[in-house]
């Protein structure tokens, strides 16, 4: 349950409603929101209890989301959440592009890919050093030195980096070459271990929705993370595994109004691991944005046909030209903005 | 005119004026000006096969020039 208190509450009112429902053994979360206090009060609410808050006067309105999902629950903020990414905004009526190798395939390589992503107006570069695939003779990764050299080139160019952390042990790793966001990759979403451990490390996280989850499960994974101290969080549509097999996954856009029902967390798409396929990525791109994604995710390579890994799925730079182009466009006729490029961080790329 | 049709227009209305201002944005985030811009809008003209009238479209964007440098001076100036 949430108590969303009257705006201007005085504190002791809230804090002395807090100890009498941890009094009656709950467990009670609260919200970073300044507009109001809100609560959130895991485990079942006695009905006396209850009848005694909705008659608290400071108590504005009581709302019972789905489940137990408290801290990602939209009643939990006035304003949907908005995630800093190494000084790009995620969510808040701004849309992001995320562009990049799918996997980091060696030093000037990757620069090269950042030269051009960034010049093409994305704002954040990825980059896979720990790659999950699924045969275990297909291409690992450069696992720690990977990292390294997508830093490198996220600093030379400008741009916030974010990479898939496939392990808790690595935290460190990640944390000490400065990656801006650490993945959490669709077979890792519902790795309870890896999701404590990210949340931990004080750090944005990308959540990618796992290929079979349910969009509530999908938020339960995100409910992970904010229970364990990280409130920067954004989801990322990326296809889910149905009967079709015309496309790697089945890119789920009815997620996205729901979720902005139901969720205060930003959330993007990924086209290009649900489609498996280059051509159709814009289109699907396109889509995102008007159906009100914060920004899509692609993989971007300088010849794709020799890329490492998802070749079938890697756009050539003017590609990605394109995609930019249109979310610029979708997001002005959608009520919102593309990301404004940072002008010192464009003379450093030249 | 019905209320849905004055909906609909309205609503180009409000998307028109977003990419106005969004172009707007674009060119303030840049030190130059774009050196090709008369060659693109002739080719469009030359290209153009909708009903809106081809000296209409060039006043309109004869427009979107003249107040986009204002508007960029005014930027440089501000500093």
């Amino acid at each position: 349950m949430i108590l969303r208190f009257v705006p201007g509450t005085a504190e002791d009112a809230v804090q002395a409603l807090r100890e009498r429902l941890e009094g009656a053994g709950l467990r009670v979360l609260r919200s970073p929101e300044e507009a109001r206090p809100i609560l959130a009060v895991a485990g079942k609410v006695p009905k006396e209890l209850a009848a005694e808050l909705r008659a608290q006067s400071e108590v504005a309105e009581m709302v019972q989301p789905t489940g137990e999902l408290l801290l990602v629950a939209r009643a939990m903020r006035e304003l949907p959440s908005v995630v800093d990414v190494g000084g790009v905004r995620i969510g808040g009526g701004e849309v992001v592009v995320i562009a990049g190798p799918c996997s980091v395939e060696g030093r000037e390589l990757v620069l090269e890919v950042a030269r051009k992503v960034k010049d093409c107006g994305a704002h954040i570069l990825r980059g896979g050093a720990f790659k999950p695939r699924t045969s275990p003779y297909a291409f690992q990764g450069f696992g720690v030195e990977g990292l390294r050299q997508l830093k490198d080139a996220g600093e030379a160019v400008g741009l916030p980096v974010v990479s898939e952390i496939m392990d808790a042990s690595d935290v460190p790793a990640f944390l000490e070459h400065g990656i801006d966001c650490l993945q959490i990759g669709a077979r890792n979403m519902q790795n309870f271990t890896l999701l404590k451990a990210v949340a931990r490390a004080n750090r944005p996280v990308l959540l990618k929705r796992g290929l079979a989850a349910t969009a509530e499960e999908w938020l339960y994974a995100a409910e992970y993370l904010f229970e364990g101290g990280c409130e920067q969080v954004i989801l990322c549509e990326r296809g889910i595994r149905t009967f079709e097999k015309a496309t790697r996954n089945t890119l789920d856009l009815t997620v996205l109004p729901l979720l902005r029902e139901w969720s205060h967390v930003p959330v993007i798409v990924d086209p290009a691991h649900a489609a498996g396929i280059a051509r159709i990525i814009p289109p699907l791109a396109r889509a995102s944005i008007a159906a009100g994604a914060d920004g899509v995710a692609v993989e971007v390579h300088l010849n794709p046909a020799e890329a490492r890994s998802d070749a079938a799925q890697a756009l050539l730079p003017q590609e990605l030209l394109g995609i930019v182009s249109d979310a610029r466009i979708l997001a002005a006729v959608t009520g919102r903005r593309l990301h404004p490029p940072r002008a010192d961080q464009d003379a450093r790329s030249r | 005119m019905n209320p849905e049709t004055r909906h609909q227009l309205r609503s180009l209305d409000r998307a028109l004026l977003a990419l106005l201002d969004e172009r707007a944005r674009l060119l303030a985030s840049l030190a130059a000006e774009d050196p090709g811009r008369a060659a693109a809008v002739d080719d469009m003209l030359r290209r153009h096969e909708g009903p809106f009238p081809a000296e209409g479209i060039a006043e309109v964007f004869g427009a979107i020039d003249r107040h986009s440098a204002e508007f960029s001076s005014e930027r440089r100036d501000r500093g």
